[in-house]
């Protein structure tokens, strides 16, 4: 048989394990765990064969189920079982029901999570700030933690504070296209001008990478000359060839 | 003061207090009136805002009073911000975080046995994000910290108290075991 869920779908073995059961449609509550264990152990085979790292809690679990599996091809052992707390069998059933319990809560509490992620505030009124913090100098106790808490605090109070963007057009240009704004800003310019003059021009680093690019290419066809002065500043003067 | 009055006062507040919310207590000592008194002010407060008519209104989860936005608004909110959902939990975090608030206070160990999975890294994390805490240590060998859920967990999933969690599913009988993996 061929397995078509990968090992990072899953949260652990008792997960795994819970999935084998459905997919083999496997009662709980009379479970056979030879049909299991071995759906179990193919599993772990088939994820080693594509080289995907399994996790030591998918090996100890298999241990247990290897342990249980063995003891039942003895007969004469059998009677062990009988003496143990709790039959190996009954204890992996409880533990994968409770494990259920907690699965479908887990998705009813994923639901509440994402409608409250939905309910939005506003901030506390900005002018508390002051008053907050004036209150607060006596103590500066706590651990990293807190303080990592703190700053997250400080990023989302600073990312509010900006007003924030509703429409973000991207213009990608061509850099014939900079270099034929680069002559319309500067090609008047016959003393030539800085490259942190051009950089300035910029609004963002896209524009700042293409504006550079458009720069070299207009070196590499002699039309700029450049020239680095003392200071480390990068001048750039129009070539005689260029008219 | 007259009814109307109070209630003015409770919602300009709830307005300026914004995300950080205020409690029942800070709302009667401010407005200077008992607690018996004020819930039926918040309650009729609450009506008024739940009507459709209202974008806005008031939730008391973890006790704490605030004014949200109506989920039923979010689809517009979405698209004036183009919000990117980074906000989220993985399952695993969901799973453990179930397990501590309806087992609280419970150790670490206890929590892997149910889990079947070693929860270190997840218990530091969701100490980090601040949905869970220590609640001192157990008297088992090794004193082991005990765990529980905060206040932030219960308005991160819109819950008053743990009294409001549902009911854990039983399926200890048999007769339960169909609708078991529905």
């Amino acid at each position: 048989m061929t397995f078509l869920v990968s090992i990072d779908k899953f949260a652990g073995p008792l997960d795994l394990m819970l999935h084998l059961i459905k997919e083999k449609e496997l009662d709980l509550f009379d479970l056979d765990m030879d049909i299991l264990i071995n759906q179990y152990i193919e599993f772990l085979e088939a994820m080693d064969q594509f080289h995907l790292e399994i996790a030591g809690e998918y090996l100890s679990e298999l241990a247990g189920l290897l342990e249980y599996k063995s003891r039942a091809l003895l007969p004469n052992i059998k009677e062990k079982f009988v003496d143990e707390e709790e039959d190996p069998k009954e204890k992996l059933v409880r533990r994968l029901i409770e494990y259920q319990r907690f699965k479908d809560i887990s998705s009813l509490l994923n639901e509440r999570f994402d409608e409250r992620n939905k309910q939005l505030s506003k901030a506390l009124s900005f002018e508390f700030d002051d008053i907050i913090q004036d209150n607060d100098l006596s103590e500066l106790k706590g651990n990293p933690y807190d303080l990592m808490k703190a700053m997250n605090r400080c990023l989302r109070h600073l990312a509010l504070s900006q007003p924030l963007q509703t429409r973000n057009t991207v213009t990608e240009m061509t850099v014939e296209q900079v270099v034929e704004i680069i002559k319309a800003n500067f090609g008047q310019n016959h003393k030539g001008f800085s490259l942190s003059e051009l950089i300035e021009k910029c609004y963002d680093l896209d524009e700042v990478i293409i504006s550079f690019l458009a720069v070299l290419e207009l070196i590499k066809i002699q039309q700029l000359i450049y020239h680095i002065n003392d200071a480390e500043e990068i001048w750039l003067k129009w070539s005689n060839s260029y008219a | 003061m007259h009814k109307e009055q109070i209630k003015a006062i409770i919602e300009g507040l709830l307005y300026v207090v914004g995300e950080e919310g205020i409690t029942k207590e800070q709302l009667c000592a401010v407005v200077d009136i008992l607690p018996l008194e004020i819930d039926s002010y918040i309650q009729e407060l609450k009506e008024e805002y739940q009507s459709d008519e209202h974008g806005f209104e008031i939730v008391d989860y973890a006790e704490v009073y605030r004014f949200v936005s109506k989920t039923s608004i979010h689809p517009y909110v979405e698209k004036l911000f183009k919000m990117n959902k980074s906000n989220s939990l993985s399952s695993a975090a969901i799973e453990t975080l179930a397990i501590i608030a309806y087992k609280e206070p419970i150790t670490r160990v206890e929590i892997e046995e149910i889990r079947g999975v070693g929860c270190d890294l997840m218990l530091r994390k969701l100490q980090m994000r601040n949905l869970i805490k220590e609640l001192g240590r157990s008297d088992a060998p090794g004193r082991p910290i005990l765990y529980g859920v905060t206040k932030e967990f219960l308005d991160v999933f819109k819950l008053v108290s743990l009294k409001e969690l549902p009911d854990l599913p039983n399926y200890d009988s048999l007769s339960d075991s169909e609708n078991l993996f529905d």
